[in-house]
């Protein structure tokens, strides 16, 4: 026969009801946080919740790594768009200008409108983002390009020529993490981008405004002597179209190139993102499955604990009003 | 003629003694329900034997044999044994928690994973704007709080560490009070039982002495036949030989110690419990019985077991066992990493190209090139690159004078100047010679990179080839494993703890309903024996009339 004495009785009605309290305790904590795991011990996938949560943390920092990788390429590529449309405008200006009905004066007056577009180039060249030369390289601070002087004139804008002013670093592009299998090159240098297209205006300019522009390796080299008219005339001409040669291949072989490899990598980048969007999505439910309390779930668990809670309570209760006393 | 009238008085007065013997036992019974480690009493009745008789023999009566305590040594001991359990799993879960909560896995709460995220994070941007001096700024602040999370989570390992040696000494305290008590209680036992009676009281102060024991130790006992019991660890060390007990000490400072120990994890020593043989024993003095504790149950057991223990021999704190060392052990190799790996990429490499000693190829935005322990570094006074060859190496850490054990709890961020973050590399061609860029990350991106590299990971047993992302989950993989264990543990333990307690009560306890259905019995009983006697006197009442 077994025994049951008072100690038995009393010990397993205390510890279901502290076991029954402590439940409600629980599932009333992980409803109220919203957390079935909230801490390592919580369960024995924590080392998984730990990796998607670290991998969430790390989509947030390359979202805004993203954002400002994509405003960066889209100024580069505004940019490049308006150096492309006013190469095209030079090119007209000069196909002009080539015309031998043009005399030299009337082609003197076109060279004013050929340095403006030089200058407007040299600016691009030269232009900021957030304070930074978009196209300095690694000296970023410093501008591309200087203005240095030829020989002939000494004055106005034929006098003028613009060269990569070489700073350490000028030639050190950048590269950026933008998820953990992609970086990218986000710039380009002044000299790949920029160089044929001044040397072509700067040539076409100095034609129209009657210098000649000596090269050393096809490069402009600061020499370059007034023509004498008429005799340089068809030399006048033949130096408008080497530069409108040279117009050509730097939009064709630089400009367009840059461009569409700018678009190419805003498109990776796009690919990047949404590969990220679906990572984070995709992580985000795997972790809210193992880490977040389900609420219907936790709340029909909480109102079951309280059931048995209050069913502990009233057993306690009963049982230890059973007497043998009250009937002897 | 045999005298029946006097039977009939006789045997109705010694069942009127007998039968409040035995209410006299119920009422100690249901006094002591609720008295712990009470076991219950039974009055054993037998009948009386009589003088040798040559008539009738119509029975003597009844008396009380003995007072019988209902206890079950196999019982007892399965309950010693749950309880030392439960309370070795139940040390273990608390002091564990406290571990739990520095690996927040809600995003809430500042962790070293987080700090990590943050961290490279901070420098990926800068590799993308160098010359920033805000994100530079930012990533100074990032780096402040890596450092400060590894350093703080450090720390806090290392308290809970000396706080349970501080425990240890105090439990040990208790465990020998308890084995003087159980000696002295074992002289008085001895002394009832020789007398022939059951030393019921004393067994019971006894068994509850034996509980509290068996709630910080594991240990053997054995009974010997003068009822005394003798008291030993699991391999056998006697704790309690009949009236003697012996008191353990807990030492910095064992005499079987070569020289110096080894620190703990806070840099101080984690004690030893020794039995000390005084000076009057031959060498060794000391017998060292930490492991043989540590391998038992109990709250001590459980204390060694996280606490850990380090062999005299060793030298360092990561050479002990225990889960605490463990995880400060992988908390460590982050920072040895942070010190060695990281700090050699920020350097950027050899500009000298093969000449004696290394010339780094990083700067910073005022052209400086960064010291050996640039972006990590840690509070010490001596030389840190002890070889000189300008590489921040595990050699050199290993080389400090004074040495250092642990570098978590001094670990800062190098860099406190927002232009003083070398995140460029040099660009200039000619060997010896540096010019750093403003807008140059190159180095900055080479940091960021280390995020998804496989690095070293390496401190004593712990050493693994990973990146930091994992060596960080392979520690809140740790941690939560250690405590789910411990919780998971706990909870059979407590069952285990209950089922055995119940089989013991069930023996041992006392039953309300059985002692007044016992009380009504015998006080039926002592009521029939009553009216024997007046049943005797009408006999003898009759008699008398006959005369």
């Amino acid at each position: 026969m077994t025994r049951i004495s008072e100690n038995q009785s009393s010990r397993v009605l205390i510890s279901n009801t502290l076991e029954n309290k402590r439940k409600v305790g629980l599932f009333s904590e992980q409803l109220a946080s919203g957390y079935k795991v909230a801490l390592p011990g919580d369960s024995n996938q924590s080392g998984t919740v730990s990796q998607y949560r670290q991998s969430l943390e790390k989509i947030e920092s390359y979202t805004t790594t993203i954002a400002q990788t994509k405003s960066f390429l889209q100024y580069q590529d505004d940019t490049i768009q308006q150096v492309n449309d006013i190469l095209v405008r030079a090119k007209e200006v000069a196909a002009q200008a080539a015309n031998e009905t043009n005399s030299n004066i009337s082609r003197a007056q076109l060279s004013e409108e050929i340095f403006q577009i030089r200058d407007h180039l040299v600016n691009l060249a030269n232009s900021t983002f957030q304070g930074k030369y978009v196209w300095g390289g690694a000296a970023d601070n410093i501008p591309p390009y200087i203005a240095q002087t030829y020989t002939t004139p000494a004055t106005g804008p034929a006098s003028q020529r613009y060269v990569i002013d070489a700073q350490p670093g000028r030639d050190t592009l950048r590269t950026v993490q933008i998820t953990d299998n992609l970086s990218l090159q986000v710039n380009s240098t002044a000299a790949s981008i920029f160089d044929r297209a001044i040397q072509a205006a700067e040539r076409i300019g100095r034609a129209l405004g009657g210098f000649s522009t000596t090269l050393t390796a096809g490069v402009p080299d600061g020499g370059g002597v007034a023509y004498v008219f008429p005799t340089d005339f068809s030399a006048q001409t033949q130096a408008i179209k080497d530069g409108m040669n040279l117009l050509d291949s730097a939009r064709e072989g630089d400009i367009i190139p840059e461009r569409v490899e700018i678009g190419g990598k805003l498109r990776r980048i796009e690919t990047g993102e949404s590969l990220l969007t679906l990572e984070k999505a995709s992580s985000q439910e795997v972790l809210s499955r193992i880490q977040d309390a389900d609420e219907a779930e936790t709340a029909t668990s909480l109102q079951q604990a309280q059931n048995a809670l209050q069913a502990s309570y009233t057993v306690t209760a009963r049982v230890l009003r059973l007497s043998i006393i009250d009937y002897i | 003629m045999t005298n029946f009238g006097a039977k009939i008085l006789n045997n109705s007065v010694s069942a009127l003694a007998a039968q409040q013997a035995v209410i006299a036992t119920t009422a100690n019974n249901i006094a002591n329900v609720n008295t712990p480690g009470y076991v219950r009493r039974q009055a054993q009745l037998e009948t009386r034997p009589g003088s040798i008789s040559t008539g009738i023999d119509v029975g003597n009566g009844v008396q009380v044999g003995d007072v019988s305590r209902i206890s079950d040594q196999f019982l007892e001991s399965l309950v010693r044994g749950a309880s030392g359990t439960m309370n070795q799993d139940q040390i273990k879960s608390d002091y564990l928690a406290r571990i739990n909560v520095l690996f927040d896995l809600t995003g809430t709460q500042a962790t070293i994973g987080s700090s990590f995220n943050e961290f490279f994070s901070a420098v990926n941007q800068v590799a993308a704007n160098p010359s920033s001096l805000e994100l530079r700024s930012n990533l100074i602040s990032r780096g402040e709080e890596l450092t400060t999370a590894i350093s703080s989570t450090f720390q806090t390992i290392a308290t809970v560490q000396s706080e349970l040696d501080q425990r240890l000494a105090g439990e040990i305290n208790e465990v020998n009070n308890l084995t003087t008590q159980i000696a002295a209680v074992n002289v008085k036992v001895a002394q009832r039982e020789s007398g022939g009676v059951t030393a019921s009281d004393e067994r019971d102060q006894r068994d509850v002495l034996l509980n509290k024991l068996a709630e910080k130790v594991s240990f053997q006992i054995v009974e010997t036949s003068d009822g005394m019991v003798n008291i030993s660890t699991l391999d056998g060390f006697p704790l309690v030989n009949a009236g003697t007990s012996r008191n353990l000490a807990v030492t910095t400072s064992p005499s079987f110690a070569p020289g110096a120990l080894p620190p703990s994890l806070s840099g101080g020593t984690l004690s030893y419990v020794v039995f000390d043989y005084g000076s009057g024993g031959g060498a060794p003095s000391h017998v060292d019985l930490t492991t043989t504790l540590k391998n038992g149950g109990g709250i001590i057991g459980g204390i060694l077991q996280l606490r850990g223990y380090n062999a005299v021999t060793n030298t360092s704190a990561f050479q002990a066992d225990g889960d605490l060392v463990a995880m400060a052990a992988r908390i460590e190799a982050m920072t040895r990493t942070l010190l060695t790996s990281v700090n050699q990429t920020y350097l950027g490499g050899d500009e000298n190209g093969g000449v004696a000693g290394l010339q780094p190829s990083s700067g910073d935005l005022n052209g400086n090139t960064p010291p050996v322990f640039g972006l990590f570094d840690f509070s010490f006074a001596g030389t840190k690159d002890v070889d000189g060859d300008g590489v921040p190496e595990l050699t050199d850490l290993a080389a400090l004078t004074p040495s250092v054990d642990n570098f978590s709890s001094l670990l800062r961020f190098g860099v406190n100047n927002p232009a003083s973050f070398a995140a460029a590399r040099d660009d200039n061609a000619t060997v010896g010679a540096t010019s750093f860029a403003q807008g140059d990350g190159r180095n900055a991106a080479a940091i960021a990179a280390l995020r998804t590299s496989t690095l070293t990971f390496s401190t004593g047993s712990y050493s693994q080839n990973t990146t930091f992302d994992n060596a960080y989950n392979g520690l809140v993989s740790y941690v939560g494993n250690a405590k789910s264990t411990a919780t998971l543990n706990l909870n059979v333990a407590k069952a285990n703890f209950s089922a055995a307690a119940n089989r013991r009560d069930e023996v041992s306890g006392v039953s309300l309903d059985e002692e007044f259905a016992a009380l009504i019995k015998y006080q039926r009983a002592f009521q029939a024996s009553a009216k024997m006697i007046s049943t005797a006197r009408d006999i003898f009442d009759q008699i008398a009339n006959l005369i």
